[in-house]
């Protein structure tokens, strides 16, 4: 085993002097026959190589007898044969079925065998995360390795997703593990602010990206999730939340190889609320129009046939010239929901072009690649583009001087939807319109009383003649059509490398990486969206970032006896980050155009500009000692000493981890227990502060608002105030401290392989923004103030039921639990979670898990029930309580991958199992009456009270439904859902009765694909092979909510979840794809 | 071997010492300006943002309901309406209170305590707020907020930080007394105005002390508070009318953003009282509303309609001449004679019989407001049918006078709670229509970020609990 890592440091060094030559030639072949082209011909201890022909042929020139050769070829176990005198040496190579003999690479960038590390890691399948069928690189790894969650927010094409590992790590700062690719961090940040503060920011506005999906899936040779603190303590104050390693793609000596490979993907939305058509527009059982609300009239029981109008005054002409009057009599019994909802949704849908070029000869080798994506989302007029272009080079420039650069262009541009808490978003428009009114004919002419003209305005449900240019909620044909939120993102990233290697026992890289990318947003509402963009915005964000970084790093291997080999890595290395950010934005429009220019109003008044710039710095010193006594126990030690600009003084970040491989002399391996280690490991890692935290200085740009009205400091002159966040000097890193132990078995000749860990993590001086006592005159302080500790438990099995030549099956499943204390907030109970905000809230309290579900509910009696009010009904506590908990029980994912000659069916299912979700929408839609929940008639059958106090006598038809809260059956009619605690907005609802149980289970994905690559296709064809398949992406989703998918998160990428507020929906797909190879 | 190792650890050593070098001095905050930079001055404009947004914002809106003033229709607003309101509403207020105005006018005083005017003006700023306070929640913190040394402050008693404040008028007035107007545009109120400030902080005075009853030195106080409608203390919208919020009349953002028909007041308790077409109307021989009904009326269901109270550029009160001559007639009405209290009464009906108590859009509809003489409150009068005392029947009219003037004012609501105490027979006998039944709130709650953050914080009593001012 030790063997390989030094065969893979020997390849990349040299050894002394040249003897006399030899040549050597041969033929390389599979245990079938059949020839291996490409297969590494490598004189062992130089870069001296060869690469065997379409014949599978090779002839290498040795230096003498001496000389050993090695041969490697990807999924087959590599071969090494001594020369000796011969001059033709014939090679059967042996397929190596053992995935898990695989090496690890670890978060320094190096390879180590996975059976010498203590730490846990999972690695996912390059080909899994490619035929996942996602347009996005974080959503393809869903279900893949236990205890890694993706959250994705909503159905948005390019929206970022969660990725959490192990549970939440960190309060208020970014969860997201750190991605480490090609050796350097990537900058996979979600930028909220800026103009999507118009809409209210995350929870309202549009979903934004996360920078990891800029890179192409098509480009990963492998992905690494290190999920412990001790395999990824090297990172120090970035590698909190686990670390997960990703090398692209480079090319292999030998001729070029050429592919292809297209998909069409077809998205759909995966669930709709259901949605009630049988009661009309109005309240207290009467048609009104213009009214918010969907209590009205029973409409079978209207007397049907045209409308009555009022045609002698004001009106509106739609577009294609039909008509509004206001309404003077309802009749019609018509309804619109899907003609309402196909309005905004369509079948979306992408189609993806990748074109890679790779190979190499002795001096070197490269990877190209070009990729197109267009997607359209399942909104309509909401798009994601992707252009990326990489080209990966290694030059050996002699023996001791290798020369790699891997450098990637990304270009991303999107237009996405208005959605959440925001009039003029999507599905708060939508799932709010009456049955009975047709959303379609959305723009055109308002013509009043007298008969005066005025054009462009929007027609809603609200303003059904379009009589205001503020039609309180946007009929979403206008959020779709006239509003415009696009991004424009240009990304660079390159990594050039220099590899030393001045003696077979040393090897000194230094890595330099740059990755640069601007993000231009633009905004625009046109005059007479919903709320205060009525009378027009346009708003444009650019948005730079800029990350450095520098690494020098020498590792030496040293046999310190016979018995104890050890590794030593010592490195430095510098980050710095730049960002910046200039908002300008034009409020108020003069002109009534679709233009997104500045020139729509220019007066001082109605622009402004602003700016918000943070930079960072932290430089490391690392190294690492990996003792390796008797083959069998293996000790890693390592540490990091860092300095950052955040933080005053140095920090040093220890970690240490065992692995004893305890079948290699206590035990005998079998034929049933082929492998058995012993995994031990303890580490710290941390997060940075945030930077420029330590003073309080004064702030200008505010604004106040105590409910809806704000008045802003810069309308009024401009000034300062005291900063309400008090500054902190004296901030830390938060420290993350954790050991788990673990055991990695394998069973039946290592066809069953099963790995399990229990792991305990303490988080110290968690940073948040504390609330401070408002009294004291601060409301906030930004500090090392929380603690958190998390433990659990996580499993991967896997089991290669079937491995015969023409048929196999494997089977793999993974499950994890992860169980969450927040232990300390200092000075405080609760503090809202980063996205979380609104009525229900997600938030960190003490002594619960991280991001429960916090608002007002109902008043409980001891026994714990509920104290009801005379009439039988609840009461209202006075401040919000813990409603839930939405932290999963346990999730687990479960695959077949099936294989019968070329045909292949893979199917992967994912389940999460407990937990609470606040599907807010759905209850405020009770007090809207439009979904089906409120549309129930009955016919009492005794005397019941509502929530007035009421009494409805039996016989009585009525609108609602029968509950009973304790005091005995009570009728739940319009006064408990429209303007009771039953239904509705505002931190004064009984919002314990919105929590549902979030459980869910998926078919993640379903793929069927076939491979013709026999000889008689490569003869009859110049292609060396082609593979179809088809996927269905979450096409099977079973979980207890209506219409609204439980992995929604209203609160984008963050540590918030459980909630749902009128987010845009979930998708699922269907995806074909071809791949050629040339 | 070894050699080897501790030469690779040695070297990595020496930049560890380097490292700290490398990172030094990036951390100060490129986009926040130092707080010794700026002039004091400055720091006044927000500060006067912050206390008009407690004085007219949200819980100014919730305590017009709570006093038939204001409709809660739907949302937020009807439910609150119907008294389900927890903590979490009074956030805003509080902040604007304890975070927003007192560490700003203190940190301006702190700066220049030479200069007489800016220190008057930010105690007047700072009674207003805390005053507000104490009235509207009870028991407050005040003695201990903002020092640095105490993380979470005690709640004072309600009576003892009334006399705070108004120990705190006593000093501005004196301070003022010191210093001579000069233009201050950072001054969104009265732009420097040194007398302006001495009356409101008068009226100020007189109104605490009304609210401790010392009645006798609430009209001493107020004789020499606002003396005429310009020296009114109100927060002014201004801008560009393309600019929907940020700088106009906070009820008509509220219209105009997406809470449309929320919240206004048809239907109210009020608008009944002042509407002439209206049973319940006030309207009598010597006085037509109509004027004012139309002023007054919001326009719930479109901001742009609005041409009275909420009219997007209509200044909000907060201190006003109305409320003067008020406390005067009332507090002369008990505790000097009839005849000067009626005098009063009868000057600021002077002043509305110029038109003065509406804006121009509503000039030129019916208004009437004739003087009224003793036998109009004698048994039989227009303003005593059901023959009660007439010092009495004078103090009914002058409660209902301040009921309507008040409008838009805390001081409806905290009339409504000092008066069922003390005349519980003479108060305005609102209702809240469509709305509960009483008992009404006699305060509203604490902040929840304040209960969730001070040690020292006691539980919120409710809003049911009464005040000690109103015992």
């Amino acid at each position: 085993m030790r063997q390989k890592i030094l065969l893979l440091l020997c390849c990349l060094g040299m050894t002394g002097a040249l003897f006399a030559q030899q040549t050597v030639t041969g033929s390389i072949s599979s245990e079938s026959g059949e020839p291996l082209i490409g297969v590494n011909i490598l004189v062992q201890g130089t870069t001296t190589g060869a690469v065997s022909d379409l014949d599978g042929n090779y002839s290498i020139t040795v230096p003498g007898p001496e000389t050993i050769l090695n041969f490697s070829y990807t999924g087959f176990k590599p071969v090494e044969e001594a020369v000796g005198n011969r001059s033709t040496i014939n090679v059967t190579m042996e397929e190596d079925i053992d995935v898990l003999d695989e090496v690890v690479v670890t978060a320094l960038g190096f390879t180590q065998k996975k059976d010498e590390m203590g730490a846990s890691s999972t690695a996912v399948n390059s080909d899994d995360v490619q035929r996942s069928g996602e347009s996005t690189l974080i959503n393809g790894l869903s279900g893949k390795a236990s205890n890694v969650r993706i959250g994705r927010s909503n159905g948005d094409p390019g929206a970022g997703s969660t990725i959490r590992i192990r549970g939440a790590n960190t309060i208020q700062g970014d969860g997201s593990p750190l991605i480490i690719v090609d050796g350097v961090p990537l900058n996979n940040s979600t930028t909220y602010g800026g103009g999507n503060n118009i809409t209210g920011g995350r929870t309202g506005g549009i979903s934004q990206q996360s920078r990891l999906n800029d890179l192409n899936p098509n480009n990963i040779e492998s992905m690494q999730v290190l999920k412990g603190a001790s395999a990824a303590a090297l990172w120090g104050s970035r590698a909190a939340n686990g670390v997960i390693v990703i090398t692209t793609k480079e090319g292999a000596a030998g001729k070029p190889k050429i592919n292809y490979r297209t998909s069409l993907s077809f998205d759909y939305v995966n669930e709709r609320i259901p949605m009630q058509d049988t009661w009309g527009q109005g309240r207290n059982g009467s048609f009104r129009s213009g009214i918010a609300e969907s209590w009205g009239d029973y409409i079978p029981d209207r007397a049907g046939g045209e409308d009555l109008f009022d045609t002698s005054g004001e009106r509106f002409i739609a577009e294609n010239g039909t008509v509004y009057y206001p309404i003077d009599e309802k009749r019609s019994r018509e309804t619109f929901v899907d003609e309402n909802w196909d309005q905004a949704f369509q079948l979306g849908g992408f189609q993806q072009h990748d074109l890679s070029i790779s190979g190499g000869g002795d001096k070197g080798t490269y990877f190209f690649s070009m990729g197109r994506l267009d997607q359209e989302g399942i909104i309509r007029e909401s798009d994601y583009d992707r252009t990326n272009v990489r080209f990966n080079n290694k030059l050996f420039l002699n023996d001791w001087l290798t020369l790699s650069t891997k450098s990637t262009y990304t270009n991303t541009a999107s237009n996405r939807i208005q959605q959440s808490s925001n009039t003029a978003g999507l599905m708060l428009g939508l799932l709010r319109t009456p049955a009975d009114f047709d959303n379609r004919d959305y723009i055109g002419t308002y013509v009043d009383e007298d008969g005066v003209e005025t054009n462009l305005r929007q027609r809603s449900y609200r303003r059904p003649l379009g009589d205001r240019q503020n039609p309180t909620y946007n009929n979403p044909g206008w959020t779709v059509f006239e509003q415009l939120s696009t991004t424009d993102v240009n990304r660079f990233v390159v990594t050039p490398q220099l590899t030393i290697t001045p003696a077979s026992w040393l090897q000194v890289i230094l890595r330099g990486n740059a990755d640069i990318s601007d993000d231009k947003r633009v905004y625009f509402f046109p005059i007479g969206s919903g709320g205060d963009r009525n009378v027009g915005i346009f708003a444009e964000d650019i948005i730079g970032r800029q990350e450095y970084n520098m690494d020098a790093i020498a590792k030496g291997t040293f046999d310190l006896t016979s018995d104890i080999d050890l590794t030593t890595t010592v490195g430095w290395s510098i980050n710095d980050r730049n960002y910046r950010r200039n908002s300008g934005r034009v409020t108020g429009f003069l002109v009534n155009a679709r233009k997104e220019t500045s020139s729509l109003n220019t007066a001082n008044e109605n622009t402004s500009f602003e700016n918000f710039r943070t930079f960072q710095r932290s430089n490391r010193g690392y190294g690492v000692l990996n003792f390796g006594i008797f083959d069998e126990l293996f000790v890693n030690l390592s540490g990091g000493l860092e300095a950052s600009s955040t933080v005053e003084g140095t920090f040093f970040y220890p970690a240490a981890d065992l692995a004893w491989n305890f079948t290699n002399s206590f035990i005998t391996p079998s034929e049933t227990f082929s492998f058995g280690k012993l995994r031990l490991a303890y580490g710290q890692v941390g997060v940075q502060p945030a930077p420029h935290r330590a003073q309080t200085l004064a702030e200008g740009s505010f604004s106040y608002s105590s409910y809806s009205d704000p008045v802003s400091i810069d309308l009024f002159g401009g000034g300062f105030r005291l900063d309400d966040d008090l500054g902190n000097p004296n901030l830390q890193p938060e420290i993350k401290t954790e050991w788990e132990i673990g055991a990695d078995l394998r069973f039946f000749k290592d066809k069953l392989s099963y790995s399990v860990t229990y792991y305990n993590n303490e988080i110290t001086g968690i940073l948040l923004n504390t609330s401070l006592t408002p009294s004291s005159g601060f409301d906030t302080q930004y500090g090392n103030f929380g603690t958190m500790e998390n433990q659990g438990v996580e499993m991967d099995l896997t089991y290669s039921a079937i491995n015969k030549r023409d048929l196999s099956l494997d089977i793999n499943a993974n499950w994890a639990r992860n169980v969450n204390e927040v232990t300390a907030l200092a000075g405080t109970n609760t503090i809202v979670l980063p996205g979380g905000g609104g009525s229900v809230s997600s938030n960190a309290v003490v002594g619960e898990q991280l991001g429960v579900l916090f608002g007002t509910g109902s008043l409980t009696n001891p026994d714990g029930s509920f104290d009801l009010d005379e009439n039988g009904f609840p009461q209202l506590t006075s401040s919000p309580v813990v409603l839930g908990d939405p932290n999963p029980e346990w999730r687990g994912g479960l695959g077949f991958n099936f294989r019968w000659k070329k045909l292949g069916l893979n199917v992967l299912i994912e389940h999460s199992q407990g937990g609470a979700f606040s599907p807010r929408t759905l209850w405020v839609l009770r007090r809207f009456g439009t979904t089906m929940e409120t549309a129930n008639r009955i016919t009492l059958d005794q005397t019941l009270v509502n929530y007035d106090g009421d009494e409805i006598a039996a016989g009585t038809t009525v609108r609602g439904n029968i509950r009973d809260f304790g005091a005995g059956p009570v009728l739940l009619d319009e006064t408990w859902y429209r303007h009771g605690i039953g239904g509705g907005f505002g931190d004064n609802q009984a919002y314990n009765f919105s929590i549902k149980d979030a459980t869910w289970t998926k078919l993640r994905e379903l793929t069927l694909s076939y491979r013709i690559d026999g000889p008689g296709f490569r003869d009859a064809t110049p292609l060396q092979g082609i593979t179809i398949s088809a996927t269905g992406r979450n096409i099977i989703n079973i979980n207890n909510i209506d219409g609204i998918d439980p992995e929604t998160n209203a609160g984008g990428v963050g540590n918030s979840l459980g909630l749902d507020y009128f987010t845009n929906p979930q998708t699922a797909s269907f995806l074909f794809s071809l791949s050629v190879d040339f | 071997m070894i050699k080897y190792i501790k030469t690779l650890l040695l070297s990595s050593l020496l930049f560890f010492t380097a490292c700290e070098g490398l990172v030094e001095g990036i951390n100060d905050n490129p986009n926040d300006i130092l707080i010794s930079d700026i002039d004091a001055r400055l720091f006044l404009t927000g500060a006067m943002l912050a206390n008009a947004q407690a004085q007219v914002g949200h819980l100014n809106r919730i305590a017009g309901m709570y006093s038939g003033q204001l409709v809660g229709y739907t949302s937020l607003y009807s439910n609150i309406y119907g008294f389900s309101l927890s903590t979490v509403e009074s956030n805003g207020v509080w902040s604007r209170v304890y975070v927003g105005t007192i560490p700003n006018v203190r940190h301006i005083r702190s700066q220049v305590p030479e200069d007489n005017l800016l220190v008057g003006i930010t105690k007047v700023i700072e009674a207003n707020a805390i005053g507000s306070a104490a009235l509207i929640f009870g028991d407050v913190p005040y003695t201990e907020v903002n020092n640095p040394e105490i993380e979470d402050p005690k709640f004072d008693d309600q009576i003892s930080v009334i006399n705070a404040a108004i120990d705190l008028l006593d000093e501005a007035i004196s301070d003022l007394a010191g210093a001579s107007s000069r233009t201050l545009s950072e001054d969104i109120y009265f732009e420097g105005d040194a007398n302006k400030w001495t009356e409101a902080a008068y009226t100020l005075k007189a109104r605490y002390l009304l609210n401790l009853r010392d009645y006798a030195g609430a009209y001493s106080a107020a004789l020499n508070g606002i003396s005429s409608e310009a020296g009114s203390m109100k927060y002014i919208p201004r801008g560009s009318p393309d600019i929907a919020e940020g700088d106009k009349n906070m009820f008509w953002t509220i219209i105009s953003g997406s809470r449309t028909g929320d919240i206004g007041n048809k239907g109210s308790f009020l608008l009944n009282l002042v509407d002439p077409t209206n049973p319940d109307s006030r309207n009598n021989a010597k006085t037509d509303e109509t004027a004012r009904h139309g002023y007054y009326t919001i326009e719930d269901q479109s901001a742009a309609s609005n041409e009275g109270i909420i009219q997007q550029f209509e200044p909000q009160n907060m201190v006003t001449y109305a409320e003067n001559q008020l406390i005067l007639a009332e507090t002369a009405a008990r505790t000097t004679d009839f005849g000067t209290a009626l005098g009063h009464l009868n000057d600021l009906r002077a002043w509305l019989n110029t038109g003065s108590g509406v804006n121009a859009n509503f000039q030129d509809q019916p208004y009437l407001y004739e003087a009224y003489t003793a036998d109009d409150f004698t048994d039989g009068g227009i303003e005593n049918t059901d023959g009660i005392d007439p010092t009495d029947a004078l103090l009914r009219e002058i409660f209902e006078e301040r009921y309507v003037s008040g409008f838009g004012m805390y001081l409806p609501f905290n009339d409504t709670r000092r008066l069922r105490v003390s005349d519980p027979n003479l108060d305005v006998p609102f209702t809240m229509n469509n709305g509960p039944t009483p008992p009404y709130a006699e305060r509203l709650p604490y902040s929840f970020d304040e209960i969730n953050s001070n040690e020292n914080a006691p539980e919120d009593p409710g809003i049911f609990a009464k005040t000690p001012v109103n015992q």
